[in-house]
């Protein structure tokens, strides 16, 4: 901890820290910590033969990537070769990759070094990171509180500094849940700008890869690596490349920013104290706020369920236990049983009228009031979880869990970006700014939450 | 022959984890169809629109034919492959179950 | 008994890579599981890529020759089809929305075509699955129930096969179909038959289908409504025990859809392979021949092909004969098919061109058929080598005088009332002429000749008499 991305770029660049020193580190950290955080699931036993082959480079001048030298995690349903992509489950328990996620190859060929798979709530199905099949993860922000999920791992490991940079995915709120309860920089991507071959899927339409990062630096720096168009797959857009951490600091001049009273009508008042404190500081800094339209902002949360669940449910009849892994009814979670139930139940023909659909003309509704919110913005902050994380071990039914993505699902719904920053403190617990932009409107998402940083 | 011990206890062992199983699944069931009530009522009084199932508005996404990708390239794949099957014969099939309308035959 | 019999008829289509990943299509030597990819085995996470665009063509293409409307303007989808069998490695089949509808073959309606992926390829008998051919494109052929015996059901499926392979756009290898039947006898209830592999495997389980539930509603039974399988093996077919599924279909979130414009008909319509039966048609009308023989001509696209380059040049009369009977038995002797002919199509015209102005015989035609089969080359000079250049008048004349001068006995014995002396007087002709004579003209000139001998006999008798 203590050095910012960039620096700890800089030194092991200029030769000041090697890369075997960096990984060697971040093993000692979770060598240390990670029995009582449970933020990794397996370690790369490799990663240390792999910071000395980029040190080799180094020493000998050669071109490195974006990412040389950095640690980094992987959340567990992405897969890498040669590691387990188990999704925190009994189903993948001892499924090894076969293959490597466009997005790793990325990282690879950027020059991160990958330590170990992430903790999470198993197939991503939560928004605690208690449903995990390998036991949950602390949040080190707050000891004894739930990270938030389903990257509970990936947040956690940055919070308390046992890599550089992780990969995360977000559904519903996944990336941006945990990045806000933890404390830390997380990023949703546009639907379709980073690949997702190898995301073993939650819900196709939905899913995304994204970064957590201690700072908008790294999350911009990890972004830029793994964003851009991937012939091989259908539904990834046809962007051209983009360069985030160069533009971080522009400022934040005559940007316009959105709020809506519908936030503080989901949200719990203790959360909204901080928020408001953060949108006061970027108008201090010289942003516009404007107020914005969501009138069905609150509608979104079922219908995310219903697709997701729909879609859940095609995704996981691929575990049936005879070319890898185990039957998934057999040995999966309560959750993800619940999940698979309602999939199914959802996408019956005689059912599908009544939900299904119903559920995809929200998500219609959801594109056309974000669309017409941004036209009016750059773009829209408000919080990111309507409460605080509960302590762990807390019973919620099912509902009150999934009302942690009243915030958050909207985004998924709309195909929108949104990134998170810690806004504040409230009694000691972080809470995160969740900032909403346009399709492929990173850049200018990452400018907003550089700024706030920056005026710590 | 050595092979009916075996089986006769897995099915002992399916059998009893079965009943256990179906409870579950009946209790798990009960619960997912009243969220799915109560989603499909949160959503009863939005206006009527056309549907979005994708990501993106976009059509005809497609490659052309060509050259199939590289032997060496699928032999790796395959070898990874068959380590993490549940069972495979000597010529790198898959082993799976029988047909249950052969095995009753 | 009455009765209704339709097909879901599956294909392979001639790609070189599979529909959603870049493994190779060919897979008939290939050891089990080595065209395959973390896609077509459905590992987790996996994403398709793109499809394929030649299967989409392919399949525009089949719905065209099957007489189908082309769905245009009109998002076409691919769906997920789900259910639970070995041979699906993602728990779900691609297939798309129809692509043509309303199509027609042989009296029975088409009702819609799709694209689809192939399964694996599961033993049920050793319980073991390869996925070389898995995610193969398919097309999807289904029908109305417009069958009303076996033997209509045979005769559908062998103009279908026909169809299919005239088009090019079907794998050649043989034994890549794939049916499912559905059989509905009056008074019972539809029974839906699969693994079904061949032509013959589907009219002998739709015979036994019949027999078993003619036995069942004569003994007052209720027939189940059932999926049962064929076992090519033993003949007969067998329930499956298959729960009734839904298949859960959702259209496909990672692959968007498909939206076919006219101007891709009409490219593809222009440039598309005429379907047999329309040829068998326009062959009648315009070459004026029977039906049947045209048949047999378009029997196989490249016999058709052959014979319309023929016909351009010789009287197409002539050239249809000839196709049905003398290339024909040619072929059929040599087990050829009319692709592996190597001669051309102007080597032909000329020999027939020869037998039309009688150079040569018909028979004699067929030896050089032969020849030209066997090793092309210029019909003029395998007429030459064959020693087959026609016979001068003269000659003939003189091998017949000679032979009814040589041959008294037999002379007489013909004039005696014994009609095969005849036939040994034209063999003795024929021998004269090293088999360059017409036996018809041979015939010809011995009676010619016999019956002069005779007149002129006859006369000098009356003379005497008087
Ligand atoms: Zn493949």
């Amino acid at each position: 901890m203590g050095r910012g991305t960039l620096e700890k770029l800089k030194a092991i660049l200029q030769g000041e820290l090697s890369a075997t020193e960096n990984v060697q580190q971040a093993l000692n950290r979770i060598k240390e910590l990670d029995k009582k955080i449970k933020a990794f699931i397996e370690l790369n036993p490799n990663a240390l033969a792999e910071a000395e082959a980029i040190d080799r480079k180094l020493k000998r001048g050669e071109r490195v990537g974006k990412l040389a030298g950095l640690t980094i995690g992987i959340k567990s349903n992405i897969n890498v070769k040669g590691l387990r992509a188990t999704c925190a489950s009994r189903t993948l328990e001892n499924y090894v990759s076969p293959y490597d996620a466009e997005v790793i190859r990325r990282v690879r060929e950027a020059g991160g070094i990958i330590v170990g798979m992430n903790n999470m709530d198993e197939f991503a199905c939560g928004s605690s990171g208690e449903t995990s099949a390998f036991g949950p993860t602390e949040n080190p922000a707050v000891l004894g509180r739930i990270p938030g999920g389903s990257s509970s791992g990936s947040a956690a490991a940055i919070a308390a500094g046992m890599c550089d940079l992780c990969l995360g995915t977000d559904t519903g709120g996944a990336i941006r849940n945990p990045a806000s309860h933890c404390g830390v920089v997380g990023i949703r991507p546009t639907q379709g700008l980073v690949p997702a071959h190898g995301l073993i899927e939650l819900a196709v339409s939905f899913d995304q890869i994204g970064p957590l990062a201690p700072d908008v630096y790294g999350a911009a720096l990890m972004l830029e690596t793994i964003a851009g168009h991937n012939p091989n797959e259908c539904t990834s857009l046809d962007s051209p490349s983009a360069n985030y951490s160069d533009k971080l600091g522009i400022g934040i001049e005559n940007i316009r920013v959105g709020t809506s009273p519908k936030f503080s009508e989901l949200a719990d008042s203790a959360v909204m104290e901080v928020i408001d404190g953060a949108v006061e500081k970027l108008h201090d800094l010289g942003a516009e706020v404007v107020e914005v339209e969501l009138p069905n902002l609150e509608k979104s949360l079922s219908a995310y369920y219903v697709i997701m669940s729909a879609e859940f449910f095609s995704a996981t009849r691929k575990f049936d236990g005879r070319k890898y892994g185990r039957r998934i009814e057999e040995v999966c979670g309560d959750e993800v049983l619940r999940r698979i139930k309602c999939g199914d139940y959802i996408s019956r023909k005689d059912q599908h009228d009544r939900y299904y659909k119903r559920a995809l003309q929200v998500r219609t509704l959801m594109r056309r009031e974000f669309g017409e919110a941004l036209n009016k913005v750059d773009v829209i902050v408000g919080p990111t979880v309507p409460k605080l994380p509960h302590k762990l071990g807390t019973k919620l039914s099912p509902a009150e869990m999934y009302a942690y993505d009243y915030l958050t699902s909207p985004i998924s719904l709309a195909g929108i970006c949104a990134g998170v920053i810690k806004a504040g403190e409230a009694s000691g617990i972080p809470v995160g700014l969740q900032v909403q932009g346009k399709v492929l409107g990173e850049g200018t998402v990452l400018r907003v939450m550089r700024a706030l940083e920056a005026a710590k | 022959m050595s092979n009916f011990g075996h089986q006769t206890f897995h099915r002992a062992v399916e059998i009893s984890s079965g009943v256990w199983m179906a409870e579950r699944e009946k209790e798990v069931g009960r619960s997912a169809e009243e969220i799915v009530e109560s989603f499909a009522r949160a959503a009863e009084e939005l206006p009527k629109l056309k549907e979005t199932y994708y990501s993106q508005e976009t059509y005809n996404v497609s490659r052309p034919d060509g050259e199939p990708s590289r032997e060496e390239e699928r032999t790796e794949f395959r070898k990874r492959f068959i380590s993490i099957m549940p069972g495979a014969d000597e010529q790198g099939n898959l082993r799976v179950e029988v047909a249950k309308w052969v095995e009753g035959r | 008994m009455k009765m209704k019999i339709g097909f879901e008829v599956h294909e392979q289509l001639a790609t070189k890579r599979k529909l959603c990943c870049d493994c190779p299509t060919d897979y008939r030597e290939a050891p089990p599981n080595t065209n395959v990819c973390p896609i077509c085995t459905a590992m987790p996470g996996a994403k398709p890529m793109p499809p394929n665009v030649r299967a989409v063509d392919a399949v525009i293409e089949l719905a065209l020759m099957l007489g189908c409307d082309v769905v245009v303007d009109k998002p076409i989808y691919i769906q997920r089809k789900h259910y639970d069998y070995p041979d699906l490695p993602a728990g779900y089949q691609h297939s798309s929305t129809p692509i043509g509808i309303n199509g027609e073959l042989v009296g029975v309606r088409i009702r819609e075509v799709h694209l689809e992926e192939d399964p694996g390829a599961y033993d049920p008998v050793a319980g073991t699955v390869d996925f070389n051919r898995c995610g193969i494109p398919l097309v999807e052929i289904v029908t109305e129930p417009d069958m009303h015996s076996p033997e209509e059901a045979r005769r559908f499926l062998r103009q279908l096969m026909l169809v299919l392979d005239y088009s090019g756009k079907v794998r050649p290898e043989p034994g890549t179909l794939r049916a499912d039947t559905n059989i509905s006898l009056e008074g019972g209830t539809r029974v839906e038959i699969k693994n079904i592999n061949s032509t013959k495997g589907a009219y002998r389980a739709v015979k036994f289908e019949v027999m078993r539930q003619k036995a069942l509603i004569e003994r007052g039974a209720v027939i189940p409504y059932e999926t049962r399988a064929y076992l090519e093996s033993q003949m007969i077919t067998v329930p499956m025990r298959m729960k009734v599924v839904d298949f859960h279909v959702i259209l496909d979130p990672d692959i968007f859809p498909i939206v076919i414009d006219r101007a891709r008909v009409e490219t593809i319509r222009k440039r598309m392979v005429e379907a047999p039966h329309q040829r068998e048609q326009r062959l009648a009308k315009q070459y004026q021949i029977s039906q049947a023989v045209a048949g047999v001509i378009v029997s196989e696209r490249e016999l058709a092909n052959l014979f319309e380059a023929v016909a351009k040049e010789v009287d197409p009369k002539l050239v249809a004969t000839w196709f049905q009977t003398n290339l024909k038995k040619v072929l059929n002797y040599m087990k050829l098919r009319a692709t592996e002919v190597k001669f051309t199509h102007k080597q032909l015209a000329g020999l027939l061109r020869m037998v039309k102005a009688k150079r040569i015989t018909p028979e004699q035609g067929e030896l050089v058929l032969r020849k030209l089969v066997k090793q092309p080359a210029e019909p003029e000079e395998l007429i030459r080598k064959l020693g087959l250049e026609r016979l001068e008048k003269a000659d003939l004349r003189a091998a017949v005088v000679r032979t009814i001068e040589e041959n008294p006995k037999a002379v007489m014995d013909y004039r005696a009332g014994r009609k095969e002396a005849l036939n040994f007087l034209a063999g003795k002709v024929m021998k004269f002429t090293r088999g360059r004579a017409d036996p018809r003209e041979i015939l010809k000139f011995l009676r010619a000749k016999l019956k002069e001998k005779k007149k002129r006999r006859v006369s000098r008798r009356t003379k005497r008499s008087k």
